[in-house]
Formats: C-alpha cells, sequence, structure tokens
C-alpha cells in the first residue's frame, strides 16, 4: 500500500502552517459570530479559545495515529485499520465527506458573490469558472496546491489590516461583563464554533506529502494558533462594532464591517474584499480538490489526470443544482455536522482503535 | 518542437562532401572562391580560400612570403616553416570543408590533390565594441557585446580572470554549425544546473542558430509560456556579475546578446543600475517598476470593471469628475479602452519598426494629435486617456524588452476578463496567471522563487537590495557549490563607541 513519494512534489515542513492556515480559513469566517452569539451571547469569543484548543487536541491525535501507521495517510490507516473491505467502504465515505466539503465551499463562496456584487449572476458560469481556475492548480500537482495556500495567506493579510476601520467606532462596553454566560453555553457556542475549523482534517491525507514529518508538528500546531487568532480577533472586532441586537440580523458581519472602509479613492470595500477573498477560499477548493483525487487515486488506482475531470464535472452539475439560499444553508450545516461527527467522534475512536490493535497485535 | 522528435524520421540530405575533389567542385560555383596555382622551379602548388572571409592583407604580408621561398619542397616543409599556429595536415574532406568556410587557407600539390594543409587566415569584421543600447546606464560600465563570439568572450573573460572560469563550446545547427559556448566558474556553478544546460543545448535539433533569442526558446522549460525563463542581457558586466553568483551564461555566435540561467521572475525587473546604486536607491527604484507593472496590467481593466459594473467603488466626489469627462462618450468603457490600448499599441509598433528619425515623428504625431483629437472629438474621456498613457509609461519601465512585452500584452486577457466579469473577472485572470506561474520553471528550478517557495535569505535581493553587507551569501535557488561570498560573522564584529 505504501507508495514513495518523490521529493520532488513533497514540500518543506513550514509549508504545513500555511496548509493548515488556508484550509481553516474559508468563507465561514464572513459570517460565524452571528451562530456563536445566538447562543453564548456576548461571551461567544471564548468559545473561540476552547475550540482553538481542542484543534490542537485532535491535530496531535491525527500526528499520532499517521506516525504509527505504515501507509502515512487516512487511507492507507483506514484499510490497515479495518480490513480490506470495510476500510475501502469507510474510505469512500471519507471522500464523498471531502467532496462534499468542498462543494459547501465553492457553493456558499457563489453566494456571497450573487448576495454582494452580482444578484444575476448565473451559478453554473460562476462554477464553472471558478473550477477551471481550481484545475490549473490542481493539475500542477501538491506543490503548486501548496502554493497557493502559502499566497492566499499573502494576498488575505491586507484584509486583516482593514479591521483597524471598524476599531475607530468600537464599543468596549459591549464585551461586559465578562463570564456572563454559564460554561455550559460556551460549550454549546464551541460545538458551533468548531465548524469553521474543520478543514484541518484533510491534513490526514496530505501528510506523506511533508518532508521531515516530526518537524512539521512545531508548524501544524502554529497554524492552527494563527487560524485561533485570526477567528478570535474577527469576533473580537464583531462584537465591540455590533451590538447583540445588530449582530442577530447580520448574516455576513465580516463584509457588514468592509462596508465603512474608505480611502479617498475607493470606498465600499467589500466588493475589493469579496474579490481578494477569492484567492483565500481558492486553497479550499484546490487543497480539497486535490485530496479528494489523490485519495481516489489510491483507492481506485487510477492516474490523477483521469480523476481531476470526473471530480471537477461532479462538483461542476452538484453546484449548479443548488438554487437557493436555503438549500445553501441546508448543505452548509448538514456538511458541519458530519465535519465535526468526523473529527471529534471519528478521529478519537480510530484512535482508541488504533491503540488496542496494537497493544492486542504486540504479544503474538 | 525543436526538441528530438521521435515520431517521424525525416531523412536529411547529406550536407557534407565526400571527397575533396566534390568540394572544390562546390566551392568553385562561387565567385569569391579564390583558387590559383603557385609554380616555382623546385615545386608548384594550389592555394584556395574564400577572399571574403580571408584577411587578404594579412596573406599577402605574413603567409605567401614563407610559401614562396627557396627551400619548401612539400607541404611538411609549409608546415614547419609558416609562423601560424593553427595549422592542420588532413585528408578529411569534412574537416577542410568546415575549416574553409570559417576563414581558413587551403594548400594542395596538385589541384584536387586528397592531401590538404589547412591554416588560419581569419578576417575579423564586425562592429567595435559600443555602448550599451537597450540597457544603457548612467553609471557603470559602458561596453556591450557584439556580434563575434570570440570579442565577447573577450569582455567577459577580462572580468573574470581565473583558472576556474571554464567555458565548454558545442556546435548548434545540423547545417549551420552556430558555436554556441557555455560559460561557468567551476566550484561556484552547480554540476546539475550545469548538466542541464549542457543536456539541453545537445538535445536542439535544428538545422541553423540565428540568435540567443532564438535558442532561449528552444531551450525553455516551458516553451508554451509568455514569460521569458532566462535573461537576455547585451551587459559583460551583468553576465561576469551573475556569473559570480553561480549561474551560467550561454552566448551564440553572432549574438550581441548573452543568456544567463537559471533565473527568477524578480529579476527580470531588477536593472543592473540597481547595483551601482546606494542601496536605498536602488531598492526604491525596484519598487516602483514593482508598481508600475501591477499599475500597467491592471489600470485599465480596473477602469472597465468599475465603469461596467462597481460604480460604488468610486468616491461621490472622484465620481463627479469621471462621469463629466464620460458624459459624451459614445462607446461602453470597454470599447473605449480596447480603442486606446490598441493605439497606444499601435504607436509602439510603428515606432519600433521605423528608423530613430522618423519614429520621433510619429511619436509626437500619435501623441499629442492621436490623444488630444480623440478626446476633443469625444471618442475617449480623458480620464481613460491619462491611465492608459501612464500605463503605457509603467510598462516601459521593466528593464527586460521581453518581459516588458509579456507585461504589456497580458493587459489584454485582464481587459476582456473585466468586461465580462466586472472586477471578479480580474481576480479569476490573475489567478490563472498565479497558476502558471507557480507551475513555470526556468531550468527545473521554480519561476517566483523567493517568493514561492519562501527563501527569506533570498528576498535580501528580490524587491529590495540590501547593502553589500547584508549580501554574504549567494543566491540559495541556485544551489551554488560554493554559497558564501564572505564571512557575516567576521564582518559584522564591530567596535563598541568610543574604542
Amino acid at each position: 500500500m505504501k507508495t514513495n513519494i518523490s521529493e520532488k512534489s513533497q514540500v518543506s515542513p513550514v509549508m504545513t502552517l500555511f496548509l493548515i492556515h488556508a484550509m481553516q480559513v474559508g468563507v465561514g469566517i464572513l459570517g460565524f459570530e452571528r451562530y456563536i452569539s445566538a447562543i453564548a451571547g456576548h461571551d461567544a469569543w471564548m468559545a473561540v479559545i476552547t475550540t482553538g484548543i481542542s484543534t490542537h487536541i485532535v491535530l496531535w491525535i491525527m500526528y499520532r495515529l499517521l506516525e504509527k501507521s505504515s501507509g502515512g495517510d487516512l487511507i492507507a490507516l483506514q484499510q490497515e485499520l479495518f480490513g480490506k473491505y470495510i476500510g475501502w467502504g469507510l474510505n469512500f465515505l471519507v471522500l464523498i465527506y471531502f467532496l462534499s466539503f468542498v462543494l459547501t465551499i465553492l457553493r456558499t463562496y457563489i453566494e456571497v458573490i450573487q448576495v454582494w456584487i452580482f444578484p444575476e449572476f448565473s451559478v453554473w458560469a460562476l462554477g464553472f469558472i471558478i473550477l477551471l481556475l481550481a484545475h490549473s492548480f490542481v493539475i500542477g500537482g501538491f506543490r503548486t496546491v501548496t502554493g497557493i495556500c502559502f499566497l492566499s495567506f499573502i494576498y488575505g493579510a491586507p484584509l486583516f489590516i482593514v479591521k483597524y476601520f471598524p476599531l475607530q467606532y468600537a464599543n468596549f462596553s459591549n464585551l461586559m461583563p465578562i463570564m456572563e454566560q454559564s460554561p455550559l453555553a460556551i460549550l454549546k457556542a464551541t460545538k458551533v464554533m468548531t465548524l469553521s475549523f474543520l478543514g484541518f482534517g484533510l491534513f490526514m491525507l496530505y501528510y506523506p506529502f511533508i518532508k521531515r514529518p516530526k518537524q512539521s508538528k512545531k508548524w501544524a500546531h502554529f497554524g492552527l494558533l494563527t487560524t485561533t487568532y485570526t477567528y478570535l480577533v474577527t469576533a473580537l472586532v464583531s462584537y465591540v462594532y455590533f451590538s447583540q441586537g445588530q449582530l442577530k440580523h447580520t448574516i455576513w458581519s465580516t463584509l457588514s464591517l468592509w462596508k465603512i472602509v474608505s480611502f479617498p479613492v475607493f470606498e465600499r470595500f467589500e466588493y475589493v474584499g469579496i474579490t481578494i477573498w477569492l484567492f483565500v477560499v481558492l486553497p479550499n477548493i484546490c487543497l480539497g480538490i486535490w485530496a479528494v483525487t489523490r485519495g481516489a487515486k489510491l483507492l481506485f488506482s487510477v492516474r490523477q489526470k483521469i480523476i481531476i475531470p470526473t471530480v471537477l464535472i461532479i462538483l461542476f452539475i452538484s453546484n449548479g443544482l443548488f438554487q437557493n439560499r436555503i438549500q445553501v444553508d441546508t448543505l452548509n450545516s448538514l456538511i458541519s455536522t458530519v465535519g465535526f461527527y468526523f473529527l471529534y467522534v471519528y478521529i478519537p475512536f480510530i484512535f482508541i482503535y488504533q491503540c488496542v490493535l496494537l497493544k492486542v497485535r504486540k504479544p503474538s | 518542437m525543436f526538441w528530438r522528435n521521435r515520431q517521424k524520421k525525416i531523412p536529411t540530405k547529406q550536407e557534407r562532401a565526400a571527397t575533396i575533389k566534390d568540394l572544390f567542385h562546390d566551392l568553385e560555383v562561387s565567385n569569391d572562391f579564390t583558387t590559383f596555382e603557385h609554380k616555382k622551379e623546385t615545386m608548384s602548388c594550389w592555394i584556395s580560400f574564400f577572399k571574403t572571409l580571408v584577411d587578404v592583407e594579412y596573406v599577402h604580408r605574413d603567409v605567401l612570403p614563407f610559401i614562396y621561398e627557396g627551400k619548401i619542397q612539400n607541404l611538411k616543409d609549409i608546415k614547419a616553416n609558416l609562423p601560424v599556429e593553427d595549422i592542420i595536415l588532413t585528408r578529411d574532406a569534412h574537416t577542410v570543408q568546415e575549416k574553409v568556410m570559417q576563414g581558413y587557407i587551403v594548400v594542395q600539390m596538385k589541384k584536387y590533390d586528397s592531401e590538404c594543409l589547412v591554416f588560419s587566415a581569419i578576417a575579423i569584421q564586425g562592429r567595435q565594441i559600443d555602448k550599451p543600447e537597450i540597457e544603457t546606464s548612467i553609471i557603470g560600465p559602458k561596453e556591450a557585446f557584439v556580434e563575434s563570439i570570440d570579442a565577447n568572450l573577450n569582455l567577459v573573460r577580462k572580468r573574470v580572470p581565473i583558472p576556474k572560469f571554464h567555458v565548454k563550446e558545442i556546435q548548434i545547427g545540423k547545417i549551420s554549425k552556430t558555436r554556441v559556448n557555455m560559460l561557468y566558474i567551476e566550484g561556484i556553478a552547480n554540476k546539475e544546473n550545469v548538466n542541464t544546460v549542457l543536456q539541453r543545448l545537445n538535445e536542439i535539433e535544428y538545422d541553423h542558430m540565428i540568435d540567443a533569442a532564438v535558442l532561449s526558446q528552444m531551450m525553455g522549460d516551458n516553451q508554451h509560456s509568455p514569460f521569458p525563463q532566462f535573461i537576455d542581457t547585451e551587459r559583460p558586466d551583468r553576465v561576469a556579475g551573475t556569473l559570480y553568483e553561480g549561474k551560467i551564461v550561454i552566448l551564440v555566435d553572432g549574438s550581441p546578446h548573452a543568456l544567463t540561467c537559471p533565473t527568477t521572475i524578480v529579476e527580470f525587473f531588477s536593472a543592473f543600475d540597481d547595483y551601482f546604486l546606494v542601496w536605498h536607491f536602488a531598492s526604491a527604484f525596484r519598487l516602483l517598476r514593482l508598481f508600475a507593472v501591477a499599475f500597467s496590467v491592471l489600470s485599465s481593466p480596473m477602469y472597465v470593471a468599475v465603469l461596467t459594473y462597481h460604480y460604488q467603488l468610486i468616491p461621490k466626489d472622484l465620481l463627479q469628475t469621471l462621469i463629466s469627462s464620460r458624459s459624451m462618450i459614445p462607446f461602453p468603457p470597454f470599447l473605449e479602452a480596447l480603442i486606446l490600448e490598441l493605439l497606444i499599441e499601435l504607436l509602439r509598433e510603428a515606432g519600433a519598426r521605423l528608423p530613430t528619425k522618423i519614429g520621433q515623428t510619429i511619436g509626437i504625431v500619435g501623441g499629442i494629435v492621436i490623444g488630444t483629437a480623440s478626446v476633443q472629438a469625444g471618442l475617449t474621456s480623458n480620464v481613460l486617456l491619462i491611465m492608459v498613457a501612464a500605463a503605457a509609461l509603467a510598462s516601459f519601465t521593466t528593464p527586460n524588452y521581453l518581459m516588458g512585452t509579456t507585461i504589456r500584452l497580458i493587459r489584454f486577457p485582464f481587459l476582456i476578463a473585466a468586461q465580462l466579469w466586472g472586477i471578479i473577472g480580474i481576480a479569476l485572470c490573475f489567478g490563472f496567471f498565479v497558476a502558471h506561474l507557480l507551475k513555470l520553471t526556468s531550468l527545473g528550478r521554480p519561476y517566483i522563487e523567493p517568493i514561492y517557495p519562501l527563501r527569506m535569505t533570498d528576498l535580501k535581493d528580490a524587491f529590495i537590495r540590501l547593502p553589500y553587507g547584508k549580501q554574504s551569501t549567494r543566491p540559495m535557488f541556485l544551489r551554488p557549490q560554493d554559497p558564501g561570498r564572505f564571512n557575516y560573522d567576521r564582518a559584522r564584529e564591530k567596535n563598541d563607541i568610543d574604542e
């Protein structure tokens, strides 16, 4: 099962930071505040921190799982643990999940474009052109995909500086009193919050493509830390700018915050912001497609060059089938729930299973 | 494809004469081929050469007197007596053909005798070493390459006076047999790179080789890429500088340009002037050039996108100016921009094709008359005219001509994308270029190197140029065998105040 990956397609351990960070920051960050504050009110930002901590634990488990497996990725691991047939079935389900994850991101971004820039824009046309763009990245292999992950970090960084503008009108008393909510409410908000952090599950598929995996541990955790920091700042800025009542009616709070940014030569920053956001969403789509096709390559023993167009066509058709906001929302919450159980229930489960299995097998 | 074509094998004609007799029959057809018999009491011999390739004065002054001397009996005597270092006694028709075409003189005892003595009397004709015309600089050396490869090599060798500086000669072109030299410094240049260049040069199969620009297209990593993958330069000082960095330089006979490889995209935007200025100014000018590139590519597409779809982006006060300038224009912004961009391209092309003196007239006619007249006629708006002109100006700041052409032309896909999908279209188009650049390599090394893969140490000479005190290592992407220029730690030992 072990496939040798040439050094030419591997990336340096530092890139793990960008791979993990880029995959976690997607469309979710544009409007997650509303969902968590609905549960935990103005204390919801604490849920961001607790979620951040929980992701570190899951990542630690992932590293343990992959280090002990011989194949080096999730596909090999599941076949090793559950045998040929069950393992194959589970792998297939995981790939379906990742594929729908990509679909969610793609469709939600198109939704954003439709709501904010081009209301009349056809879903089919936008989906086609974005997938075509994704194709040109994925065809370049893992290094190119990592490249766009890294570049998205650079392109996205200026958007972070723009947060300064709403801070001019900040009302810090919005955050007071601290710890008003019960810990239970914060834990519940944590569960909702995890949905935004899901992307790093793909890590289990590209793990063998990282040079010197031991060194990458540090960077992977830094990646998670960067994500937590990004979400925390975003949440705090929204909470000090919007009151709880306003937040209830703001679907895309980050986009609404961009509206007040103004420069002497241009206004209405959200147009520019959404445009730059393409490069924040693109790594999600590219890395997702890459991971799915890589998994399918191992699973079906077909060349990746044949699978990529197939997967893109599937994505293109299914993307076009979602025609309104409600469907997109349903898709989002469905994938989120599945993702939550995948990361926080299934991964710990196979970890324990692997521990037991190794203990049992050892004496023989 | 210029690489070895394995599918179909076209039989090539025998370009070489089999025997000396055949060869001479071929040569005698040309009027500038001179062959005459020299008769003496003791012996007679036939002397033949191309009078257009041979330094006739040299032949009369330094060669013929030795042959006419009394004691000479046969070719061996001539060989012993002639004060020429490059002298061959051969029976091989191929060698004779090759040499006589280069400007050698053939001496035979009898007409069409198979034993020939060939010796060099090459006339070096070509232009004098002149000032650089494309990569001009205010300060720094003022020499540029010429068409003769030996003169060019001389210019480089003067600047790299070490035995480790190696020159490998390869002949390219099945018919032309053009001399191509590969230059590198042993011990600095990466061996893998040297082998790659050598392999690619050897693999080129084509009938002739006219210029370095042709060679660079044939041996590039991606022949379909709009981006040049090798830097061509006419400055020997720049060539010497890149050799010391650990790069490989290719010279082609007959071409006043040298190719340096491997390269990264940022190097195309660094003029060699940057190394002569204090680092603050050098860095400022480099950043200015990079800004110019972004402006040149994006300004008119942004104009089209904003005015077609997103007028909300413009602040109220600015919108007034824009609208008043556009109010009487009958065309949509896209057509307006396209017309102006095409006009500018027309002007540039006309300027490039015409002789310099007429070119200036064209500049005045085109710039002033077409510009102001089209605005007054109400065909384009003032604002767009300013933007397009500034963008054209900005595109000419790129020091490398080939890259400048790329920058000028890639704005057209952006323009179309802007018309189709507005600002999102520009981002999508940009995305396609990013994807292409991420995949592109130069000699197998990543093309956008200091950015991705991220190499902090190479950023010292990319967007900005740090002072020479900080340039202690050679560029990492070249993987030089000897990465250090000087010992940084020792250079850093400084005295405290008042010591």
